[in-house]
């Protein structure tokens, strides 16, 4: 969880995930990558957190962009999902219901939140194999997570 | 799944509890009179976490385990580490013991804390029958304040800061080491805990002020919590100290009875002697249970092996609490309910706040001992392992660690057995219970799948751990009944869209 120095562009890349946790690696290992290819413009954050604690990683940053794994019904492994902070909340998304719940609370408190929030969410096939392998579909959604992090550095959205 | 596809034509879901940490599913199948035949819960199923361990060194455990379970790193870091101690059949020097106990009490003040305003509070601080939209954070924040909940967050950072400074990392704490820990603690250090310590005493005074006026002072949740809907008359399991108070961080398991008389009282080193684990056919989730006096089904009474976990059961498994104010409260709670054992599962909250009282308290007592700055915190290994079994109580209940060992300390075999496994049953009994009660095919609305989902939350079942698996994710409380398909899901508000 320990964060580079911070950022001066005032941007933040949370990976959130496990990787002991087979797919769920991926917002970790993703981030890593956007912190080699893209290195001092953004600060980048690898974690583990889950729930409440999600706070420490959200706060004192201008844009913040989260990469995390998603479970929407249907959805192939490895679709990438993007979700802007001001869009409806997504049902059933492991680590994103807690973050939005966690970005009401601290706006609501006075909390410094981030002006812009952006989710890029890989569709899981499996979070729960203890030293799983990754789906081959979902590892390769790494590149793609990475460009789109790359367009929200430059000031894009996407 | 006990159903077949005629009595499955009707369903219903609900999704996401948005405030449960994890994955769970309620089914409530109902009769073809629209009344609840069966209930259960499931959650999805660890794969592969003793492959993972095998061949990995004992010493990594610690480590590994912490970084299963985003949710309560630290009890798992807790338990592995004292697992290792066994393993290598070493004893902590008292300076490390006081150190870990330490962390450990401020790790179970901050997780008390969370649960009560922002998993728990929904259902007793905003209400149960509130709008389903003003159940949930934000909603505890128009009841408690704004100011309340700025202090609750300022109080888990300073908590969070301090276990930082004593054990590393605070989401994955890398101290633990057998027989010690990594480091000793500096004076400036234990200062700074005691001052926090002092404020946390004071915020779980205010917390319990609080329960008082919105819980306790309100005749309808004072109903709520003793009826019979949320009521069972189980054994209880805690960890005691010499004296048979409450202790999180170690001492002996204490069983009582369904009528609070003492049955078991056990190292924890001979869990299995006691506790073992039932495979029922139609789900796959394992029910804990004590092979004294056996499996009977899920069954209330003297008779039947199933018992529960969490503060409710180490209230009711203990005589008392270690420290005076918590005392004072626990006395209280005692008188209020009638007496012992309590067998209320909405009173897990209580409880839950009595022990917040007790962790603050004894996080202060530790922090004023002059022996936890001792330099010598650490005892070397010098036996070969062989196998280590430690125990904690962790927030939501007693968690056990088991590892075999090659005389390298390469591990052979590794077995966890997490909180809401020991609890799995009496969950199992709660829900069918109060959806027996309050459930039929004309009242499946949003009061009252709020209501089964309450007999759920309190027992703060971590469903991340019991399945190993990350996150805030989803829930569902499926219906299942003979006529029409209906699926009720939460919209982004948390209202329910019916389908």
């Amino acid at each position: 969880m320990a964060a580079s120095n911070a950022s001066e562009a005032g941007v933040r890349v949370l990976g959130l995930g496990n990787e002991l946790l087979a797919d769920d690696a991926f917002g970790i290992l993703a981030a890593r990558a956007v912190r080699r290819r893209f290195g001092r413009a953004a600060e980048v954050v690898c974690s583990s957190a889950a729930g409440f604690h999600l706070i420490d990683h959200v706060l004192n940053i201008k844009r913040l962009l989260v990469i995390d794994t998603v479970a929407v019904a249907n959805a192939i492994p490895g679709t990438i999902h993007v979700f802007r902070g001001a869009d409806p909340r997504p049902a059933t998304l492991p680590h994103f219901v807690g973050l939005f719940d966690v970005l009401d609370l601290a706006r609501r408190l006075g909390l410094p939140v981030p002006d812009e929030v952006l989710i890029v969410g890989v569709e899981a096939a499996d979070c729960t194999t203890v030293g799983g392998a990754m789906h081959p579909e979902v590892r390769a959604a790494i590149p793609k997570a990475v460009e789109i992090a790359g367009s929200f550095l430059r000031g894009g959205a996407e | 799944m006990a159903t077949t596809p005629e009595t499955a034509t009707r369903r219903i879901t609900i999704d996401p509890v948005t405030r449960l940490e994890g994955h769970g599913r309620i089914e409530i199948f109902l009769d073809g009179a629209g009344n609840v035949e069966h209930t259960f819960f499931e959650v999805p199923e660890l794969r592969g976490f003793e492959k993972f361990a095998q061949g990995r060194q004992a010493e990594d455990m610690p480590q590994i385990t912490s970084r299963i379970c985003g949710v309560c790193p630290t009890a798992h870091h807790m338990a592995s580490t004292k697992a290792l101690d066994s393993l290598y059949q070493v004893a902590p020097p008292p300076a490390a013991r006081k150190i870990r106990e330490l962390v450990y009490h401020a790790f179970m003040t901050e997780d008390h804390a969370l649960h009560f305003y922002f998993l728990g509070g929904p259902d007793f601080v905003v209400g149960p029958k509130a709008p389903a939209a003003e159940r949930n954070i934000l909603g505890v924040i128009a009841r408690v304040g704004v100011e309340t909940a700025q202090r609750v967050i300022a109080t888990r950072r300073k908590l969070r800061e301090l276990m930082a400074l004593a054990a590393g990392k605070a989401i994955h704490p890398v101290f633990g080491v057998p027989g010690g820990v990594a480091k000793a603690l500096s004076r400036e250090h234990a200062e700074q805990f005691r001052v926090v310590a002092d404020e946390a005493v004071e915020f779980a005074r205010f917390t319990l002020g609080i329960f008082d006026k919105v819980v306790l002072a309100n005749p309808e949740y004072v109903d709520l919590i003793v009826s019979e809907a949320f009521t069972h008359r189980t054994y209880y399991m805690g960890m005691v100290d010499e004296h048979n108070r409450v202790a999180f961080y170690d001492g002996a398991l204490r069983v009582v009875s369904p009528e609070g008389q003492e049955t078991a009282r056990f190292r924890p080193e001979q869990y299995r002697d006691y506790i073992e684990e039932r495979s029922e056919p139609w789900t796959y989730m394992k029910f804990c249970h004590l092979k004294k006096p056996g499996w009977t089904g899920l069954a209330d009474g003297r008779e039947s092996g199933v018992y529960c976990v969490a503060p409710l059961a180490r209230l009711n498994a203990a005589d008392g609490m270690a420290t005076p104010l918590a005392q004072e409260q626990y006395l209280r709670y005692v008188e209020t309910l009638g007496g012992k054992p309590v067998h209320h599962t909405l009173a897990n909250h209580w409880a839950r706040l009595i022990e917040l009282l007790y962790a603050a308290e004894r996080m202060r007592e530790l922090a004023h001992d002059p022996e936890i700055t001792d330099p010598h915190v650490r005892t070397m290994p010098t036996s070969a392992p062989h196998e280590g079994i430690g125990v904690v109580e962790a927030p939501r209940g007693t968690l056990f660690h088991h590892y075999q060992s090659d005389a390298r300390g390469i591990i052979t075999k590794a077995n966890l057995l997490v909180a809401t496994q020991n609890n799995s049953a009496r969950i199992s009994m709660s829900v069918e219970k109060a959806a027996r009660a309050l459930v039929s095919a004309s009242t499946v609305d949003d009061g009252v799948l709020n209501m089964v989902e309450m007999a759920f939350r309190a027992y703060d079942p971590c469903l991340g751990c019991a399945t190993h698996s990350l996150g805030g994710g989803a829930f569902e409380v499926r219906v299942h009944a003979r006529n029409g398909i209906v699926t009720l899901r939460r919209d982004e508000n948390g209202g329910i869209q019916r389908e």
